[in-house]
Order: C-alpha cells, then sequence, then structure tokens
C-alpha cells in the first residue's frame, strides 16, 4: 500500500515543485507583449478593412484632421 | 382692490419694488462670497472654504483642485455605482506592488522551500516506522463521523489549493505552456470553483473545530514532544496523547487561525454585493494570499506526515482504526487511556462496534 | 506614431453629462455600467470644477499587470483594450485601476461579477472590425471608421478632448494661452511667462508682466 502510494506521490511531487519552480522566474508581468505590437492577440490594426484597406498613413490623416475639429478657435475661424 | 387702482400710484408701487429688489440684490452681491453655505454636505465644508479663499487671493492657482482630484476623497457625480465619486484612488497601486511583488515572490518561494525540505527529509530519514511487529489488534480511533468531516474538509482544501495556486501563480507558470485561451479556459472554470467551494470550506472548519477541539487542549507533556521534535531526528518515540503537539499546532494555528483569517477575507472577495471599497478589497486580497500561502505550506507538512511520511497514519483517518502498536509507539498516553477505559466519550465504544477489535481468526 | 489621450479641460467642463449619455447610447450599455463619469469637486461653491474619466489608458497600465488570465492588450496607438472571451470576472483590474475604469455587470446573485467592460477609446476588441460580435461585445468601433471617441467629438464645450497627444497639446496649449489660464499648475506661467491680458483676473502676487503672447497666438497652431 505505502509503496503504490509513494510511487504516486513522489513523481506529483516531483512534478508540482517543477511547475512552481518555473513561477519564481523574473518574468515581466504581462506575458507576450511587445510594446506597439499585437503580438499575442488577435486584433487587426484600426485602418486595415474599409474604408481604409490597409492605408494607415490615410487613416492617420483623417483622424488628424478630424481632431482639429475639436478646435474651435480654427473651425470658427477665431 | 383692482378696481380702485389709481394707475399712477400703481406705478410709484411698481417702481418702489424694482428699486427694493435692486437693493437687496446689490446688498447680496456685495456680501464677501465665503458668507454663503460654503458645501452642499458638511464634510465638504473645509475644502470648499479654502477653495473659496484660494479663488479670492489666487484666481489663477488651480493647485488646490488637482490635489483634491488626487486625494481619493468622495465628491459629487451623477453617475451611481460603487466609488463612482471618487476620481483617483491611490491604494491600487500599493496592492499591485504587493500583490505582484513580495506576496507573489516571497509566497511562491516560500512553498517551494517547504515542498523541497519536505522531499530532502524523505529521502534522508524516510517515513516513520514502527519499532515493534503490529499485534494485529485494532484500536478505534476515529468514528465514521469524523472520517467523513476530515475528508470533506480535506477535498474542499485541496480543490480551493489547486485552484487558488492556477488563479494566483498561473499567469507566470501555466500560461506561457497553455497559451492565452486554454489559460483562460482553465481559470473560468478554476474562479467559479474557488469562490463556490470557498463557503463549503469555511462551514467545515467550524464543524471541524468542534468536532476536534476536546483532544486539542494543550498539556504540559506537549512542550516535551515539541522540544524534541517529536522524535523525528532522533528516531526515538515520544509520548503524546491522542493528538501530539505538532496536530494541536495544525489544529489551532492552521485549521482555527488560518481557517478564519482565510474564510473571513475571502468572503470579503467572494461576495461583492455588499458596497465594499476598493481599499477593504486590496487589504482582504493581499491577507487572503499570505494566509493562504502559510496555510498551503503547513497542509504540506500535515499531507506529508499523513500520507507517506509516517506508516499507518493514512490508514487511520481511512478505516477509523489503528493498530494497538502504533497506537502504543506514537500516541503512549493515549494507548494507556484507550486501555485503562478512560477513553472520552467520542471513542465509547458502541454496542457493535468495540474499542479493541479481537484479532482476525 | 499616434499616441491616442484624453484630455478634459477643468475650466470648460460644465458637467452636462452629455459624454456619459453618449457613450451609453454610441455603444448600447446595459444598465449598471458606464464606462465614462462626470465628478464636480467643490460642488456648488466659486471654484468648482468638473473633470470628465474614464478609462485614461494607461502606459504602465495597471489593469494589465495584474489581469491574471492576460486579457489585456495594448494598440499601436496606446490604446488600452482587452479580451471579454479570456475575461475571467475577478475584479483585480477594479482593484488597481486609479480611475475606477473597469465595470462589471451584476451576473448573478451575491453579486457575482460578470466580463469586465471599459471604455474602449471607440477602438471595439479582438473581433473583425465593425462586425455584429464586436459590437455585441465592446460597442462600435469607430476609430476604423476613422472617427474619434463619441464622448470627444459630441462635448459641447469642447472641454473633453481625444485623440493625438501631440494634435491635443497644440490645441489646448492655444487655447490656454488665449484665455491667459487654465495649465497654471505645470509652471505654464514660469515657464513661458504669464500671457497679458487673459480674463481679467487679478495676477497672482510677484507675477512678471509678460510681453504678450495670448492675442498674438499663432492661429490654431501648427497642424
Amino acid at each position: 500500500m505505502t509503496r503504490r502510494l509513494e510511487a504516486i506521490v513522489v513523481p506529483l511531487a516531483a512534478a508540482l515543485s517543477a511547475l512552481m519552480l518555473a513561477g519564481c522566474g523574473e518574468r515581466p508581468q504581462v506575458v507576450d507583449y511587445k510594446q506597439g505590437t499585437y503580438s499575442g492577440k488577435p486584433d487587426t490594426p484600426a485602418w486595415s478593412n474599409a474604408p481604409f484597406n490597409g492605408n494607415e498613413q490615410e487613416w492617420t490623416n483623417v483622424l488628424k484632421q478630424r481632431a482639429q475639429n475639436q478646435n474651435e478657435y480654427k473651425r470658427i475661424g477665431g | 382692490m383692482a378696481g380702485h387702482d389709481d394707475p399712477v400710484m400703481s406705478r410709484a408701487m411698481r417702481a418702489a419694488r424694482s428699486l427694493a429688489v435692486v437693493v437687496a440684490w446689490a446688498a447680496l452681491s456685495a456680501m464677501p462670497a465665503h458668507a454663503q453655505s460654503p458645501a452642499l454636505n458638511a464634510d465638504d465644508a473645509a475644502s470648499a472654504k479654502a477653495q473659496q479663499l484660494q479663488q479670492e487671493t489666487q484666481p489663477l492657482n488651480n493647485q488646490p483642485v488637482w490635489s483634491e482630484v488626487r486625494s481619493g476623497r468622495p465628491q459629487v457625480t451623477q453617475v451611481r455605482g460603487r466609488e463612482t465619486n471618487v476620481l483617483i484612488q491611490q491604494g491600487g497601486q500599493t496592492w499591485r506592488a504587493l500583490r505582484n511583488g513580495q506576496v507573489a515572490v516571497y509566497g511562491g518561494w516560500a512553498i517551494v522551500v517547504i515542498l523541497v525540505a519536505i522531499a530532502a527529509f524523505y529521502l534522508w530519514k524516510g517515513p516513520l516506522r514502527l519499532h515493534s511487529p503490529m499485534t494485529g489488534r485494532k484500536i478505534r480511533r476515529f468514528l465514521p463521523f469524523q472520517q467523513l468531516i476530515h475528508w470533506t474538509t480535506a477535498t474542499a482544501f485541496v480543490v480551493l489549493a489547486i485552484t487558488g495556486i492556477i488563479l494566483g501563480f498561473g499567469k507566470s507558470m501555466l500560461l506561457p505552456i497553455l497559451g492565452h485561451t486554454l489559460f483562460s479556459w482553465l481559470a473560468q472554470i478554476a474562479k467559479p470553483l474557488h469562490n463556490f467551494m470557498g463557503p463549503v470550506f469555511a462551514v467545515c472548519t467550524v464543524i471541524i473545530f468542534f468536532t476536534f477541539v476536546r483532544r486539542n487542549w494543550w498539556r504540559a507533556y506537549d512542550m516535551v514532544w515539541i522540544r524534541k521534535f517529536g522524535g523525528m531526528l532522533s528516531g526515538h518515540d515520544v509520548p503524546s496523547g491522542k493528538f501530539n503537539a505538532g496536530e494541536k499546532l495544525w489544529f489551532w494555528g492552521g485549521v482555527l487561525f488560518l481557517g478564519v483569517v482565510v474564510s473571513a477575507s475571502g468572503f470579503v472577495l467572494d461576495f461583492a454585493n455588499f458596497d465594499q471599497t476598493r481599499q477593504t478589497m486590496q487589504w482582504a486580497n493581499i491577507i487572503h494570499l499570505a494566509a493562504a500561502c502559510l496555510f498551503m505550506m503547513a497542509g504540506l507538512g500535515h499531507i506529508y506526515m499523513g500520507t507517506i511520511g509516517m506508516i499507518g497514519a493514512y490508514q487511520a483517518m481511512k478505516t477509523g482504526y489503528v493498530d494497538e502498536t502504533w497506537a502504543r509507539e506514537h500516541h503512549l498516553y493515549w494507548y494507556e487511556d484507550v486501555k485503562a477505559g478512560r477513553v472520552d466519550v467520542e471513542a465509547v465504544p458502541s454496542s457493535k462496534e468495540p474499542a479493541v477489535k479481537p484479532r482476525p481468526a | 506614431m499616434a499616441r491616442m489621450k484624453f484630455l478634459c479641460d477643468a475650466e470648460r467642463c460644465i458637467e452636462c453629462n452629455g459624454c456619459v449619455t453618449a457613450c451609453k447610447q454610441e455603444h448600447e450599455i446595459p444598465w449598471g455600467v458606464n464606462r465614462r463619469r462626470v465628478v464636480t469637486m467643490n460642488d456648488g461653491v466659486p471654484g468648482e470644477r468638473s473633470i470628465s474619466v474614464a478609462c485614461m489608458h494607461c502606459s504602465d497600465a495597471p489593469c494589465m499587470a495584474v489581469c491574471p488570465v492576460d486579457c489585456f492588450y495594448k494598440t499601436d496607438q496606446g490604446v488600452v483594450l482587452h479580451d471579454k472571451d479570456m475575461c475571467i470576472g475577478c475584479g483585480y483590474c477594479f482593484y488597481a485601476c486609479p480611475f475606477g475604469a473597469p465595470q462589471f455587470p451584476q451576473l448573478g446573485a451575491f453579486g457575482v461579477r460578470g466580463k469586465m467592460d471599459k471604455c474602449t477609446f471607440c477602438a471595439g476588441g479582438p473581433e473583425p472590425d465593425g462586425s455584429a460580435a464586436e459590437f455585441e461585445k465592446y460597442g462600435r468601433n469607430r476609430l476604423s471608421e476613422g472617427k474619434l471617441p463619441v464622448c470627444a467629438e459630441m462635448c459641447s464645450t469642447k472641454a473633453l478632448l481625444a485623440g493625438d497627444g501631440d494634435v491635443l497639446a497644440d490645441i489646448y496649449r492655444d487655447r490656454v494661452l488665449r484665455r491667459g489660464k487654465g495649465a497654471e499648475v505645470w509652471g505654464w506661467a514660469t515657464a513661458y511667462k504669464a500671457p497679458a491680458g487673459g480674463n481679467g483676473a487679478p495676477r497672482p502676487a510677484g507675477a512678471t508682466p509678460a510681453p504678450s503672447a495670448g492675442p498674438a497666438a499663432p492661429q490654431g497652431g501648427k497642424s
């Protein structure tokens, strides 16, 4: 009985401790993320579909222009 | 009266009334601003007054406003909800630093160290064996109800520990291996399991406390047991009552103290509908994690001694009976009590189940 | 590369809650969830200030750091988004966030938390842009249509600004120079001298009269 128990518990404890040891490594708090990229997550950039169809420059210009709508000095010619 | 109104008189009266209004308005305007009611609720009176003075002396200085933004004090908002009237809460950063820093690192390492220490001890000394051959005569150690409550609590404990480790350390241990989707499924199973098993464990803690408290009172011979470390290193058996000092420490420190701390802090996190503030939940979470790590460390020791660490211990809780030799070597005082018929009520044999089982024929 | 930001001008916000309403309407947000809210300080006394606050799309976002399933991600433009399929509703992001941005629809008894919901800067989620699935989970994806967040675009006093940080900075600098007040807290007057004229309010003691900057401010800033 004890032998059989040992045969189960010892490898289990070994596997568990190996797994726990893996948690103590120095890792960044956000896994699989690189600054300025979508890596790891299945999303596409905002300009990938119609009406921009992948034209990032056009998208940037449109948004910049649109942001200027918030400047009433420019909008009403103040 | 209207019919008798003299138009001239009426005009004069109207003029007088207008004048009175203008004078009253001018008088009101001329009053210093801080003579008005300073704030809608009394709590804000001081800061509102300071802000008013600020407006008069330094109209271009917005510094008090931005200190107020960062203060975390409740303000006014039309949006209903928990703490929607607080602009910036600063406790979150402290919680994040503790949760991802000290608690995770030291808690995680402590569990690993205990595991390694137990494994090393097992390889060095091996399990505690009996010195004399077994007699084959069995003594009842646990009643069926005691076994039931023990195994119910044990199951809840193990489920909570495993799901807790998945939620607490899984991001750094399992996520890189399993990937986001698979680990998320695992966590989505672990979280409800943890949340529903928690109250079960809390109820079990209360029941198991009253079930075993009678034989866990501290006795003088327990100090001797502690000083000799239960004979674990020397190999000489140290006499003890029904429960030895190690078991009593686990009972009072683990089951009672840590059990209550973990359950209470867990309830704060589990039932989010009592309008606890974020600060309450942050501290409850830190206490919960720290206590849970200690609990798991102590639990590992208990599980080790109850399974592979001591020959015969597992059989005691599994079947409810122990061999006479085992009782004499590990729990001498209890053995003597049983032999002398001084057994306590919980172990009194019913007519069907004798306290001392005859040797099977 | 654009870096998306919100900017709320506390000198202009009139606590109309239009941004709150517009956000709820645009994304069809359920009861009990408010991605944006307006908070008023010193309510009812001179010097009252209101600020509209939602997710601030932090660079080092605490929610990302504490999420146990790592469901958050950040777009190229610095917008913090999350994947509701991965979210387990643990509430950790709610503990960590300084601004109270994460919201949880109540799923069942005892306040059981559903999937977290927060401001997406009108940028949707991981689903295909503009799809029905994306709308149901995260609301409209205005950025992919070449539009800015609805809360800022419809703000009646233009207190709430949204868009690329550089553009917003230009707009706000221009505004502050013209009205002569509003950014003193970070030492504007010290760095660039106090603007002449201003709004006629008395100057703080010791402030030197500045060579005129206000009236001759460049038209609309650089664009």
